[in-house]
């Protein structure tokens, strides 16, 4: 088969999507199918300008490449799945949150104004279009799925996906807790450095880079010894953190899906995550695989502590998860993807 | 943002009115409503909503309102030929009465207009409303229109209307515990609420009734309504041997009603010619979950084949009639079970006022994100030498970016 993975890409940033679709690719070629990337730059602001940049996806003709037929477009995310195509299939990581549940919260972008509300609805009846069409829709976790059914009442079959390839391995804990990812507010790291203003004998290990660096690093004044920003890590590096760590941190807002979690897993880490964390939720579950805490400093620190004097129970959490992490694979998906 | 709503409400007796008594409250939850007033002043909102129906003593003032400043209109029903004569002949303003008719039938339609002015053809919204709507006077004002059925829907495309449409349900009234009147009875008791008069099709109930009656001689039908003008219901009932198995309330309650309704195993609910009309008591008796007869018709057709009987309007109407009433009083827990899930499922009050400010955020901003988006492609391709862009607004409109 002839595949395209159709995904949007804001220049200058990667992340879980951009590797995500770069795997699919990977994966797809393994099996024997001709797959490419195909992307538009997207930048979602100002205002309706999330519009047009859905309407140039629209505009695009995947049906076909020099002369020769593509059998199916694989879409990602908003708004790649605009896209037309007759055999479109979406595998939805998220949609644009901000015309959803990010909606009339500080992580919304849209305002009382008529034309914000009224750009807010477009996307809604573009999402209606667009994933309606489609021959199937999936959505990489359960979180992702509810939402489509309460937002749209669509129906998704939740497909999740394998993390990173990474050379996962593990070793002997050095007791530092890891944070893997994008310095965001919504990723609320802050908690984590928090914890270790709390607790002297917590260390924290933060990689990732991004618009809330300055902020953390400004909270984590007079941590020394205690608080490592490592910033952008290659693949060896993170393969080595997330060996020699006591357990990974992971508490986003409402997350889609999350791969660090499987990336933890895959190095027999167990997870630390909040009870309003989403997607994560589906595979970290207390003391099973990991803790799962009030979004609060005092209880994060308070998982870590205990994660740091129960050796053992960390350590077959973080096996459990390894299970759990092991049943998802490339095989799986692409099976899904082309039925 | 913020609405103005015109409607009209309690004291007011009417549908409408009490439609948006329902429909008000959850609407303020969710945004700013501005209720305007008959004979006030206009209030400033960014977009005005108004709820049409028939009768002009009730809507007269907001058919003007909305001449005054287009906006979304709510198609209570399609036929409004009574409210668009009211506005115009009953104002002394005959020629915008010819107007009206000259946008639905053309010259013909003016030429039938000038025989209704002269006298010399009956008044065409006493005999024959369904057959010249007139709501194309009304659609051209529209800049949305909010429909409850597909009926309407369908109707108003025909009719040239080419904005924004939704087609939200009627809501239905939460359902608290009623208990059923003990002063009533019948093996079974078939109940028909509301007006009585020939488009109920009152004349081929009692028809069927009475045939019914002899194979099931406890039945009793209990008629609550007023009864039209020139439609004596007694000398109908004398006529078929009905006295001893019908029983009359002119007038009843709300509480009293709905009594009444949970004591029947059988509900009837005809109509014919239909104004695209949607019935709130339908709405009630579904929601009651009790077997519900309708003709099928209009909205009507669009109930759930499990949950109502539907009759057709042909010459076997009356036989069909009395078949169904014998179905439903056997089977009227299935029916009834049906009915109920289906007003949980379609008629949630919540769901329709959230499909409203769906409905109003889209009419209100709209426009103005439509003009914007549509600017900046057409810039784009113009700016490489393409000057025709409606290829692109096409295609955007079928992605659902422009509404």
């Amino acid at each position: 088969m002839r595949v395209v993975v159709a995904a949007p890409q804001v220049p200058f940033v990667r992340g879980g999507a951009e590797l995500m679709a770069e795997d699919l690719v990977t994966a797809l070629r393994a099996r024997g199918h001709d797959a490419e990337i195909v992307s538009i730059p997207f930048k979602w602001y100002p205002g309706s300008r999330v519009l047009d940049q859905a309407f140039l996806w629209r505009l695009v003709d995947l049906t076909e490449s020099d002369g020769r037929p593509i059998d199916r477009v694989i879409a990602t995310k908003f708004p790649a799945y605009c896209v037309r195509h007759p055999n479109k299939v979406a595998w939805v990581l998220h949609q644009f949150r901000q015309a959803y549940d990010y909606d009339r919260t500080e992580l919304g972008q849209f305002d009382e104004s008529p034309a914000d509300r009224a750009t807010r609805r477009a996307i809604e009846r573009l999402d209606a279009v667009a994933l309606g069409e489609a021959r199937k829709v999936f959505a990489t976790s359960r979180n992702v799925a509810d939402r489509l059914q309460r937002f749209n009442g669509i129906a998704a079959e939740v497909l999740p996906h394998p993390p990173q390839s990474l050379a996962y391995r593990e070793a002997e804990s050095e007791g530092y807790v890891l944070s893997v990812n994008r310095l965001d507010r919504a990723k609320r790291i802050d908690l984590l450095v928090a914890a270790a203003k709390r607790d002297p004998s917590l260390r924290i290990v933060i990689a990732g880079d991004g618009p809330d660096r300055e902020r953390l690093e400004r909270l984590a004044t007079g941590l020394n010894g205690q608080v490592t920003f490592a910033g952008r890590v290659d693949e060896n590096r993170l393969a080595d953190l997330y060996a020699r760590c006591l357990a990974v941190y992971y508490a986003p807002v409402d997350e889609d899906f999350g791969m660090v979690p499987y990336e933890a897993f895959l190095s027999g880490k167990p997870v630390v995550t909040a009870v309003d964390a989403g997607g994560p939720l589906e595979v970290v579950r207390d003391r099973e695989t990991g803790a799962v805490v009030e979004p609060d400093a005092a209880a994060v620190a308070q998982a870590c502590a205990y994660l740091a004097t129960h050796a053992d129970e960390a350590k077959a959490w973080g096996h459990a998860g390894r299970q759990l992490a092991e049943r998802v694979t490339w095989d799986a998906c692409v099976d899904a993807l082309l039925s | 943002m913020k609405v103005a709503y015109y409607s009209p409400l309690p004291p007011s007796r009417s549908g409408i009115a009490d439609y948006s008594t329902l429909l008000l409250p959850a609407l303020r939850e969710r945004i700013e409503i501005v209720v305007a007033e008959e004979g006030k002043r206009a209030p400033s909102a960014d977009v005005a909503l108004y709820h049409l129906g028939n009768d002009p003593d009730a809507h007269g003032w907001i058919l003007d309102a909305l001449n005054e400043r287009p906006g979304v209109v709510v198609l209570h029903e399609y036929v409004l030929h009574h409210l668009i004569a009211g506005t115009t002949i009953g104002r002394g303003k005959g020629r915008a009465y010819l107007d009206a008719m000259e946008r639905e039938l053309g010259v013909a339609g003016r030429l039938l207009g000038l025989g209704v002015l002269d006298n010399l053809l009956p008044l065409l919204w006493e005999t024959q409303p369904e057959r010249f709507p007139l709501s194309g006077v009304v659609l051209d004002q529209a800049r949305g229109l909010i429909v409850h059925s597909r009926y309407v829907a369908e109707r108003a495309r025909a009719a040239g209307y080419d904005g924004p449409l939704w087609r939200i349900p009627h809501p239905a009234w939460p359902m608290g515990v009623v208990e059923p009147a003990t002063d009533v009875s019948g093996d079974p008791l078939i109940g028909c609420f509301g007006f009585l008069n020939m488009n109920k099709r009152i004349p081929e109930l009692l028809e069927a009734f009475a045939s019914f009656r002899r194979q099931r001689p406890g039945a009793r039908l209990l008629l609550v309504g007023a009864a039209g003008e020139r439609f004596d219901v007694q000398r109908r009932l004398e006529r078929l041997g009905l006295t001893e198995g019908v029983q009359r309330l002119d007038y009843v309650s709300e509480e009293r009603m709905w009594s009444l309704m949970a004591a029947c195993d059988v509900l009837v609910n005809l109509r014919y010619p239909t104004m695209g009309e949607t019935s709130g008591s339908v709405i009630r008796a579904l929601a009651l979950g009790q077997a519900l007869l309708v003709s099928d018709v209009g909205w009507f057709s669009e109930l759930p084949d499990d949950a109502v009987l539907k009759i057709p309007v042909d010459d076997y109407e009356v036989a069909t009639i009395e078949a169904a009433l014998s179905v439903a009083a056997d089977h009227g827990a299935t029916l009834g079970a049906a009915a109920r899930a289906y007003v949980e499922r379609e008629h949630a009050l919540p769901a329709v006022a959230d499909a409203y400010v769906a409905a109003l955020e889209a009419a209100a901003g709209g426009p103005a994100v439509n003009d914007a988006v549509l600017l900046r492609i057409a810039e784009a391709a113009a700016e490489v030498g393409i000057d025709d862009v409606s290829a692109l607004a096409q295609a955007a409109r079928e992605a659902g970016i422009l509404a």
